[in-house]
């Protein structure tokens, strides 16, 4: 993994786009490592029956950390996630391919940390399924005298 | 006027802890749960490479935090949806009982390691009732904080739910 450093990154750049496709195996060992047992992950009687949905919903924390993934991606081992602020607006089904991705808005030194600002969001195809904002502390090339 | 979504007990917690838990880091469970998320990130497994970026060791990835301090939840106390609802404070919303996750916004403050011990303390923020696109609805925002064994600040997190009819 190249080393992403603070004065590489400038407000307009776009985090490298993840895509996934989350099926039920995904779904059932999401919700078993987060001790989940809302049915409406695994019960498509009552997915369909109860909330009136057309399948199981995919988690909103799976699509949080699915989105959280891009971004620790994208900062490498030295960068640290500082913030990250997210809302559920849709849901998504199984099957449906979901891309999570970014924009940087601002970079700026903050108390000597080096902080990147971003407008993240899951999506799938055109709409907006998880918008949020993320601020990131990045290295610096060279370090400061 | 139509009947309030909120009942006046849930009303009057606004303000008070929902819950506190305490639980310990697991390095296998972070893992485990960052395989399902798909996530390979050489910080949470390979303590080399996290030393080598400055760790003392591997550490937990900030979104598993939230789910070192989950206790066990009686499979006989589970609400009709399958939900425990042991860190929200058990709130009860007979008249909306569709519940979603609404959002959440952490700080992260300190990394988590292996056999910390998390301790987590959440407050009820607010609870209201909204009128949206498709009826009304009651959003819940908890505050929430997390300290680690040596009474550091690891994380703190808004977090909100939405209850519908």
């Amino acid at each position: 993994m190249t080393e992403l450093f603070y004065e590489d990154v400038e407000p307009g750049d776009r985090l490298p786009e993840l895509t996934v496709t989350v099926d039920e195996t995904q779904m059932f060992f999401f919700s078993a490592a987060t001790y989940n047992g809302h049915r409406i992950h695994y019960d498509k009687e009552w997915a369909r029956g109860k909330e009136g949905y057309d399948d199981v919903l995919v988690q909103g924390p799976l699509q949080a950390a699915l989105l959280a993934r891009a971004i620790t991606d994208w900062i490498g081992g030295r960068g640290r996630l500082v913030t990250y602020s997210v809302q559920n607006r849709g849901v998504a089904f199984p099957g449906q391919p979901l891309t999570f991705g970014g924009t940087v808005t601002a970079k700026h030194i903050d108390g000597g940390r080096a902080l990147v600002d971003l407008d993240i969001a899951g999506r799938r195809d055109a709409d907006i399924l998880m918008p949020g904002t993320a601020t990131v502390e990045l290295p610096r090339r060279q370090a400061v005298s | 006027m139509t009947e309030s979504l909120i009942d006046p007990e849930t009303a009057a917690r606004v303000g008070t802890v929902a819950a506190t838990a305490t639980g310990e880091v697991i390095r296998r469970d972070w893992q485990r749960w960052a395989a399902a998320v798909g996530d390979d990130n050489r910080l949470w497994f390979d303590p080399d490479y996290a030393r080598a970026n400055g760790y003392r060791d591997v550490i937990c990835p900030p979104l598993y935090l939230q789910y070192a301090i989950l206790g066990v939840s009686p499979l006989s106390g589970l609400r009709p949806d399958g939900s425990s609802g042991a860190v929200s404070g058990s709130l009860a919303f007979p008249k909306a009982p569709r519940r979603m996750a609404g959002g959440e916004s952490t700080t992260f403050h300190l990394p988590a390691y292996h056999r910390d011990e998390i301790e987590m303390v959440r407050t009820i923020s607010a609870v209201v009732e909204k009128e949206g696109r498709s009826g009304r609805f009651v959003l819940v925002t908890w505050h929430t904080v997390y300290r680690n064994q040596h009474g550091e600040l690891v994380a703190e997190a808004s977090t909100s739910m939405i209850a519908r009819p």
